[in-house]
């Protein structure tokens, strides 16, 4: 996993059952967040730490004006799945140097407060966990068991999130320009399904290249690839007319 | 779909604009290319743009046609490929389940 590999490490963990049987082979990418299930710490040993401090007031400015993040808390909130900062997002200590993660046992997004550092960085990680947010409340999505599912949700976080803009792959030391930004998504996507699950680089290739074609054009609900924030401002005002849009086809 | 009296173009006409300039820029050029491996084609803006225009004028029929066809292959384009999952009918049930602060480790 490169440096501070952006989020979506630990998609769709293991839900309470299947954790208890003792997953041997596949602990569907738990073992980065060795906070989750535990008992949260109390109010007054939390806020003395300040990287929750700061992981929750970045959150806090993220979703308040990211537009990135309210054309998708707005398209959640449509379908049923209305996000609650509380119930929905938790500040934790990670592992290694994943971001965040979407845990659909619980329905919550995690979000590494020791690993992101800046405002940027958190813009990027909570629109691609709040994506496949949106995919697990729009579709049923079968991220345990499915490669598929779960390569198509990574393909469509990282091509929506912003994770390969050029200045970020130029960061990672990744040059290349004529049509690089799929290179990078499905890079990016094999990598992250080799994190969470215990499956071959072979298998997680084909299970990327299959879906692919689909998921990369699957540009809910933006309607197109937001390559900067007045592209995502675009989108939103879009997504706030398709009622109009819809009833004049 | 196109509805007699009430119709009216599916998005405004300052709209079309703003995507016909939009695409015409360095900037989202080079984000296309940078995506697409190619770049993009403008005309069809321009010309919902025009049939936009044209049917605030007087009311066209033959651009309200033009204007529904072109927004109409939009959306076939977009369901070109069959999707991956199936959609739900009503959100997760476990959406809005409180957290079970009690799980044992």
């Amino acid at each position: 996993m490169e440096r501070g590999g952006e989020a979506a490490a630990a998609e769709g963990k293991a839900a309470e059952g299947k954790a208890a049987e003792g997953t041997e082979e596949d602990d569907f990418g738990y073992r980065l967040f060795p906070d989750r299930n535990k008992k949260p710490q109390s109010f007054l040993v939390r806020s003395l730490f300040t990287f929750h401090n700061r992981c929750q007031l970045m959150l806090r400015m993220t979703l308040d004006t990211n537009p990135y993040a309210q054309l998708l808390l707005e398209a959640m909130k449509q379908s049923g799945c209305t996000v609650f900062n509380d119930r929905h997002f938790s500040c934790e200590n990670c592992d290694g140097c994943v971001s965040g993660g979407f845990d659909s046992a619980t329905s919550q997004i995690v979000l590494c407060q020791n690993n992101i550092r800046h405002q940027s960085h958190m813009n990027r990680v909570v629109t691609h966990e709040l994506i496949h947010a949106f995919d697990h409340c729009r579709a049923h999505v079968d991220w345990f068991n499915n490669v598929k599912h779960l390569a198509c949700s990574e393909i469509r976080a990282a091509n929506l999130s912003g994770d390969c803009t050029l200045m970020n792959e130029i960061a990672r030391f990744k040059f290349g320009l004529k049509g690089h930004h799929q290179a990078c998504v499905r890079d990016r996507a094999i990598r992250s399904i080799l994190a969470v699950r215990k499956v071959s680089k072979e298998m997680a290739e084909k299970a990327v290249d299959e879906v692919f074609d689909a998921c990369f054009n699957d540009l809910e609900p933006f309607g197109r690839i937001p390559h900067s924030k007045t592209d995502a401002k675009r989108a939103y005002r879009d997504f706030q007319n398709r009622d109009r849009y819809n009833a004049n086809l | 779909m196109a509805g007699g009296e009430t119709w009216r173009p599916p998005r405004l006409c300052e709209d079309y604009w703003w995507e016909w300039k939009h695409c015409r820029g360095l900037r989202h050029a080079f984000h296309h290319y940078y995506a697409h491996g190619e770049l993009p084609a403008c005309g069809r803006w321009r010309d919902d743009y025009e049939a936009c225009r044209a049917w605030e004028r007087g009311r066209a029929a033959a651009a309200q046609e033009a204007l529904c066809k072109s927004e109409r292959a939009r959306v076939m384009e977009k369901q070109k490929y069959a999707p991956v999952w199936t959609l739900r009918k009503s959100p997760p049930p476990e959406w809005y389940l409180p957290l079970d602060q009690d799980k044992p480790n």
